[in-house]
């Protein structure tokens, strides 16, 4: 486009005038101007792979470990909380009660609010279950009577399963009279809810730790990418660049490097659940629970990866508040 | 346009740049800066560029003054102010189209705006032809024009330059001046810091000597006419 050069100052009043563009024509360029420093950044990342996918894997493993130890603490408590809302209190009768008196005290409980159902495991019955399952058949022939006593198979009312609700319906049913001893296996359950408690604490201290090494990591990659780009930032400063335009490009490839390290986390995860799957449900299946190791899902990857993300910016961010002010173009005009 | 009230800047004890240095260049003006190396032209064109700031003494640029500038200013004041270099400073990793541009990208034009006046700045130094190539593939003469179509692509009204013609033939010099001329004849304000006294001579303009920091000489050459060309 060979332009006659006396056609110049009108060029000139042209761009001025369009200068002077409304607002939203201002949006527009300053949003492609976005677009462009992101797909530059972006492309950056691309001519450099085996840089740019070893600084993805370092994320990716740091990011990884702790979201698979919160994934397996979300699915302790997921057990823990199961059991707890099927809590069942069982109760003794003492040996001596008999098959009446143990109807009695059933239909007794019963008639409490807080209880749902009463179930009565009659002795002989108990015996013939205890006989089949155990495996014990032949022992059990030697004794002279059965030594199991009849129990009541308590269940509370939704409203009655909390830890003191529970705690008071065994009281009140120790206070019953014929009743040798009541149990509720609430105790193992409760020591595992402390654990995963301190567990819990011991991941986010972790998270917090990678967290931070992430943003280190991103920092050290952000300040290398700083140094290689010195002449393009003293030059950007030296035609008027803003510090938000010299720091925007960093920016990018930070969350870039985001991206790239929770993608690479969400891909360790899903890998180690499907690796560990079938060794876990063999293993629940053994203890008869419903234990199941849960993955992310897509709201849990969308947040790891936007989490990554920002860790990624925000390491950018500290490189480049850190070593962009150090290069100012007051060195570059010789003496 | 440009301005320098009783301007010192001593960079530490024992070593003062500029000492006291008054002048004043109107809107259109060309001018030249002389002296030995080390005599505080870098220095000056520093100044006003805004990378110092004066010990002492007011620098005013376009009305504007720059002393109690805040830092987040610079910027703005810079999108003013074209700067030529000796060693062009452009960038190897993108097109001469790219170089050009990157004034009017710090300052969010649309990419309409962007290619018409890049082109127009190119077409200007006459390298229209070349916008796609790498600089590095261009001759010296070709670079500084480059670097030239960069200073001015945003329409600046001042214009600097230090040592532009450094490491150019005289011919190319000679086409170098004329398009420095040529701005200043649309009303840029043109300081070219120099050694080239012969240069200086044959375009008969006026001249700021800077001797150990003292501006010993700012002889004007209004009577020649700033307008006469060469």
């Amino acid at each position: 486009m060979a332009t006659d050069p006396r056609q110049k100052p009108d060029n000139r009043r042209g761009a001025a005038n369009r200068a002077k563009s409304p607002l939203n024509a201002q949006a527009r360029s300053y949003l492609d101007h976005h677009r462009k420093v992101a797909r530059d950044s972006a492309r950056r990342l691309w001519r450099t792979p085996v840089a740019s996918l070893m600084t993805w894997a370092v994320m990716g493993v740091a990011l990884a470990l702790p979201l698979a130890l919160l994934l397996l603490l979300n699915s302790l408590q997921g057990v823990s909380a199961g059991w707890e809302s099927s809590a069942r209190i069982t109760a003794y009768l003492a040996m001596d009660v008999s098959l009446e008196q143990a109807r009695a005290a059933a239909e007794e409980v019963d008639t409490d609010g807080r209880v749902l159902s009463v179930q009565l495991v009659e002795r002989d019955q108990a015996l013939a279950e205890f006989r089949a399952s155990s495996g014990l058949s032949d022992a059990l022939d030697f004794l002279d009577e059965n030594p199991l006593p009849h129990t009541l198979l308590i269940t509370p009312q939704d409203s009655a399963r909390s830890a003191e609700g529970v705690r008071a319906l065994v009281a009140f049913v120790e206070g019953m009279e014929g009743i040798d001893r009541v149990q509720v296996d609430l105790g193992w359950l409760q020591r595992l809810n402390a654990m995963t408690d301190i567990l819990a604490r011991a991941v986010w201290a972790l998270a917090l730790l990678l967290g931070g090494a992430v943003i280190l990591v991103i920092g050290n990659t952000v300040r290398l990418a700083i140094e290689n780009r010195r002449d393009e930032i003293l030059v950007a400063k030296l035609v008027g660049g803003t510090d938000a335009f010299v720091r925007r490009p960093f920016l990018y490839t930070g969350a870039w490097f985001g991206l790239g390290g929770g993608v690479v986390a969400w891909l360790l995860i899903q890998v180690s659940l499907w690796w560990l799957n079938g060794p876990i449900e063999r293993l629940a299946g053994l203890y008869r629970s419903e234990f199941a190791l849960q993955g992310p899902g897509f709201d849990g990857a969308m947040a790891l990866i936007i989490i990554a993300m920002l860790l990624g910016w925000l390491g950018a961010w500290l490189a480049v508040k850190r070593h962009l002010d150090d290069i100012e173009p007051g060195d570059i005009a010789g003496g | 346009m440009i301005e320098f009230r009783q301007v010192t800047k001593r960079y530490d004890s024992d070593h003062t740049a500029l000492r006291q240095v008054n002048f004043h260049l109107d809107r259109g003006e060309l001018a030249f800066l002389t002296g030995h190396s080390g005599a505080g032209k870098s220095t000056l064109l520093k100044l006003i560029m805004v990378m110092e700031r004066p010990t002492a003494g007011e620098v005013v640029v376009g009305g504007q003054q720059l002393n109690s500038l805040p830092k987040r200013q610079i910027p703005y004041i810079r999108r003013h102010i074209g700067v030529v270099f000796q060693n062009h400073q452009l960038l190897f990793d993108r097109s001469v189209y790219d170089n050009v541009a990157m004034p009017l990208e710090v300052m969010g034009a649309s990419p309409n705006d962007i290619g018409r006046r890049v082109r127009a700045a190119l077409d200007k130094v006459g390298l229209l032809s070349k916008e796609k190539m790498n600089p590095m593939q261009l001759s010296g003469g070709e670079q500084q024009r480059v670097g030239i179509a960069r200073a001015v692509v945003n329409k600046p009204p001042v214009l600097l330059a230090d040592e532009p013609t450094g490491n150019l033939d005289p011919a190319l010099s000679a086409d170098i001046m004329k398009l420095f001329t040529e701005f200043s004849q649309v009303g840029v304000t043109v300081l070219i810091a120099t050694h080239d006294i012969a240069l200086i001579n044959e375009m008969g303009r006026r001249q700021l000597t800077l001797d150990h920091g003292r501006l010993v000489s700012s002889r004007s050459a209004a009577a020649a006419g700033g307008v006469r060309g060469y």
